[in-house]
């Protein structure tokens, strides 16, 4: 049985009819295309599936569709906008990307971070993205670029 | 040589802007119009004789359109080495996870619904699951043609080791056991498969061996292989798993049978049971050196589980058996290796294919018989390492050898002798080296090397065909950067393809480390090809000597006139008018100069070049958990010539870190022959939280068989680094670890033993 609903993501509004045990991710992949947004372990634990809602970054997995009516919902898909972000350019020139398959999360997280807290130290950087695996870079790269992006260390 | 211009810098991979905005598609983002969804059914038991399997309420569920067991594939057995495969189960499920049957529905609910109705009549039979048991007289048969359930038996025996042991001054002898871990990677297993018009088979796999593997399913679908195309996405890591496993055959066999595309991925749950993890290995070493700290002799025994068939399991075990033998001047050394099958999933290939177990327990000697000796681990290291234009004890052409700086420029980076004198309680340093391959000739029988296609188009944009595999590791723009250099053009305008097998070379694909060496000598060799038909032209625009004709930067010039020059477009330009529009195709091959090994001595150069490192860790231990911190990392690669020096570093950090979670964390733990840990809550890998300062050194000794000198480093990232975070904690506590992971409870047990 499928309920109708809205949901407001990346400043666009969508009507849908869902089934109430889907899960964001998956109505945000399947249903409006935006496969940014990636599924690694579908039970909350790797981050890849990371989204904003409302500001703040949470896993998509776990969160039904119906859920995430009323809320703002960013995808990766809008973090750029005529230009990449310095979050994206970043990421890009210090290496902090080999597969890519985290990196939609982490960006968001990072993104998110820096719009709460623009001068993060490393241990806060660290803690924001403790939630985001990473198999590929050991991590110290990814944190590199975020640091590069907090307020004062901007070029 | 004239100074380098691409090659040899850092630049940011070719493909990192778009993954970063989400752009990418990965292999499992594809969709296809009618394209179904693939469920698996698999035995909750470890061991069953699969009496019955009922199908038909399954079938009946709206919204299914194929539901597929063994009946419905060409029942023969195929293995990408041993031929213990079946595609499903046939008469017996030999492992939990073993596939019994699969669906295809219009999503997953449906496909997930159908498989609750597919009925299975088991009887379950006693079941193994550590391989030194299933060695022994009684233990249940996985394959009933293989007793003691030994697949391969491995030895090798060079010199006379019973003598040189017995005239040793310290002789060290110890049992090690590391432990089966998951490679983790964040893009589960799996695959799109079509059946297109004519009946050929179209998978879509995130693949390290497009080629490889397209030749052990053409056996299993019981096609020729032209019938079937391997296309390779992007896709999200590898580490070694991703090479071949039934859940890409189970795609094809749903796709032949509904008609239609399936999509087939692993759930992460399912990838634990059925991936592909590290071969577990019991490792018995006895080392011996004389009082001067020379190496005399060595013995070694291994059993490795190869889980329910084997994938490349006797392949490690053998690797593990004798790689290292060429890290030091060995003259005697023995090993046996025994590939022992059990009643859990098969293991396989993962970064390090067996040195890295091997190294582990070799370097850890060698820091017990530095202690013995009371000698400086790294002056062990230096009195013992091969050295340039050496031949190892089993005819390995080591040419170039960075082993010796990679010692003292990590030691002197972390500062080792400093640390190692200031006993602080709780507190150590510990370092470790490594030697490996830059590709492997005993892995393939019929040929290893590189072959590359530069296509030049009239527009001047340059395409790189090659039939390796990006995994991440940015071997698409290793060869992009090599593929500029050559040619002398600005990097933008190089692009590389996705691999196709129905376009691309023939690559072996990407493992034992050989993707920068033989691929990139592969489409070195085409865009030197290339160049020299554009060379041609280029001389005729300029009135000139083709011999005569340089590129750098995007122009060709005379060499020593730079004024007489022509933008390389032009050239290209000119070159497609002159050939009524065909563009430029530098096609070219490296083979090296290896051989395959003698069966019976396993003597023979297998590699054209050698990787060494030498990697530092330093600790400290909590003495009220037991828990250990890893406080610094410091690590030297022998990498021949980097490439892109940001991307090797790249792979030293992830490297590091993966060794840093398999030393501390990381345990995959079976239960009644079930896996009980398939997830990332109680399967733990690092987090940003958990990783130390890693310090990379790059030693560059330019190897004269790698493209621009260019060794590899994949592997060699990881292989030192548990035997260095395991010597700091013994230089901590005196506490000498022997399996893999480190138990934090045993620590502390040890701890108080030692306080009482």
């Amino acid at each position: 049985m499928k309920i109708p609903m809205t949901l407001v993501v990346n400043g666009e509004d969508f009507s849908l009819e869902v089934a109430p045990n889907r899960t964001l991710v998956d109505v945000l992949r399947e249903d409006l295309g935006l496969i940014g947004t990636k599924k690694g372990c579908g039970a909350g634990k790797c981050g890849s599936c990371t989204v904003l809602m409302n500001g703040r970054p949470v896993n998509s997995c776990l969160i039904l569709a119906v859920q995430a009516e009323g809320a703002q919902i960013l995808t990766i898909e809008s973090v750029a906008d005529k230009d990449p972000h310095p979050l994206q350019i970043a990421f890009a020139e210090k290496g902090a990307i080999q597969c890519g398959y985290c990196t939609p999360g982490m960006v968001l997280t990072a993104k998110a971070l820096l719009d709460e807290n623009p001068s993060p130290d490393e241990g806060k950087i660290k803690e924001a993205i403790a939630g985001n695996l990473c198999r590929c870079t050991g991590y110290n790269k990814i944190v590199e670029a975020i640091m590069a992006c907090a307020s004062g260390n901007r070029e | 040589m004239d100074e380098l211009k691409i090659v040899g810098k850092s630049v940011p991979q070719l493909d990192a802007l778009e993954k970063a905005m989400g752009k990418t598609r990965f292999v499992s983002d594809l969709v296809l119009p009618n394209m179904l969804h693939g469920k698996i059914l698999r035995s909750p038991h470890p061991h069953a004789r699969i009496l019955h399997i009922d199908t038909s309420r399954a079938e009946r569920v709206r919204g299914v359109k194929a539901v597929a067991t063994y009946s419905d594939t060409p029942g023969i057995k195929y293995g990408p080495r041993t031929e213990d495969w079946t595609i499903f189960a046939a008469d017996k499920a030999r492992f939990c996870g073993d596939e019994i049957a699969a669906v295809a529905a219009v999503d997953e609910d449906t496909a997930e619904e159908a498989l609750e109705l597919i009925r299975v009549e088991y009887e379950p039979l006693p079941f193994v699951v550590d391989p030194v048991e299933a060695m022994r007289e009684g233990a249940p048969l996985v394959h009933e043609d293989k007793p003691g359930n030994v697949a391969f038996e491995f030895k090798v025996e060079v010199g006379d080791v019973d003598r040189a042991l017995a005239d040793s001054h310290v002789v060290y002898e110890d049992r090690y056991y590391t432990n089966q871990v998951h490679q983790a990677y964040l893009e589960p297993m799996g695959a799109v498969a079509e059946v297109d018009a004519s009946g050929r088979f179209l998978l879509w796999v995130g693949t390290q061996i497009p080629n490889m593997m397209r030749m052990t399913y053409a056996k299993a679908l019981n096609v020729s292989a032209d019938r079937i195309r391997v296309m390779v996405p992007d896709y999200g890591g590898a580490f070694g798993a991703k090479m071949e496993n039934n859940v890409h055959l189970l795609a094809a066999i749903l796709a032949k049978k509904a008609g239609k595309p399936v999509r087939l991925f692993y759930d992460r749950h399912e990838d634990f049971i059925a991936g592909n993890p590290r071969v577990p290995m019991y490792i018995e070493i006895k080392l011996g050196a004389d009082r001067d700290g020379i190496l005399t002799g060595k013995d070694v025994r291994i059993v490795g589980g190869a889980g329910a068939r084997v994938v490349y399991a006797h392949a490690i075990v053998s690797t593990a058996c004798y790689r290292v033998d060429s890290l030091y001047r060995f003259k005697n050394v023995r090993s046996k290796g025994y590939t022992v099958y059990t009643n859990t999933v098969p293991t396989s290939c993962f970064r390090g294919f067996g040195n890295s177990q091997m190294t582990f327990v070799l370097e850890s000697a060698l820091d017990m018989i530095a202690d013995q000796l009371g000698m400086d681990p790294v002056e062990l290291r230096i009195k013992n390492g091969i050295g340039p234009n050496e031949v190892s004890v089993h005819g390995w052409e080591i040419k170039s050898c960075g082993l010796k700086e990679c010692v003292l420029r990590a030691a002197e980076a972390a500062n080792w002798r400093e640390k190692r004198q200031k006993k602080q309680p709780l507190r150590g340093i510990g370092l470790s080296c490594c030697n490996h391959v830059s590709g492997n000739r005993a892995f393939v029988k019929e040929f290893d090397g590189g072959a590359g296609i530069v296509r030049v188009g009239r527009d001047g944009r340059i395409t790189v065909y090659h039939g390796e595999s990006d995994m991440g590791q940015g071997q698409k723009t290793t060869f992009a950067q090599i593929v500029a250099e050559r040619l002398g053009v600005p990097l933008e305008t190089v692009c590389v393809a996705p691999v196709d097998t129905d376009i691309s070379p023939f690559g072996m694909g990407s493992f034992a480390t050989r993707g920068t060496l033989m691929g990139g000598n592969g489409v070195l060799a085409a865009a030197d090809d290339a160049f020299k038909q554009l060379a041609k032209v280029a001389a005729d625009l300029l009135e000139a000597d083709p011999e005569d004709m340089v590129c750098r930067e995007g122009s060709f010039f005379v060499s020593g006139s730079p004024q007489k020059s022509m933008p390389f477009q032009k050239v290209a330009d000119q070159a497609a008018i002159l050939r009524s529009g065909a563009p430029v195709v530098g096609n070219g091959f490296y083979t090296p100069p290896t051989v395959l090994p003698d069966p019976n001595t396993k003597y023979g150069n297998i590699s054209p070049a050698y990787p060494f490192a030498c990697q530092i860790a330093e600790v400290e231990v909590d003495p009220d958990t037991g828990q250990v911190n890893v406080l610094d990392f410091t690590a030297a690669h022998d990498v021949g010539r980097a490439i892109n020096p940001l991307a090797t570093d790249g792979q030293i950090q992830g490297g590091v870190v993966q060794g840093l979670g398999w030393t501390l964390m990381e345990n995959m733990v079976t239960e009644n022959g079930k896996i009980a840990n398939p997830d990332f809550l109680d399967y733990v890998i690092p987090t940003a939280m958990d990783v130390p300062p890693i310090k990379s050194i790059l030693v560059e000794p330019v190897d004269p068989n790698g493209p621009y000198g260019a060794k590899g480093i994949g592997e060699p990232a990881l292989n030192p680094s548990m035997s260095a975070i395991t010597n700091a904690i013994f230089d901590a506590t005196g506490i000498r670890v022997k399996n893999l992971p480190v138990s934090p409870e045993k620590i502390l047990e040890e701890l108080k033993r030692r306080k009482a």
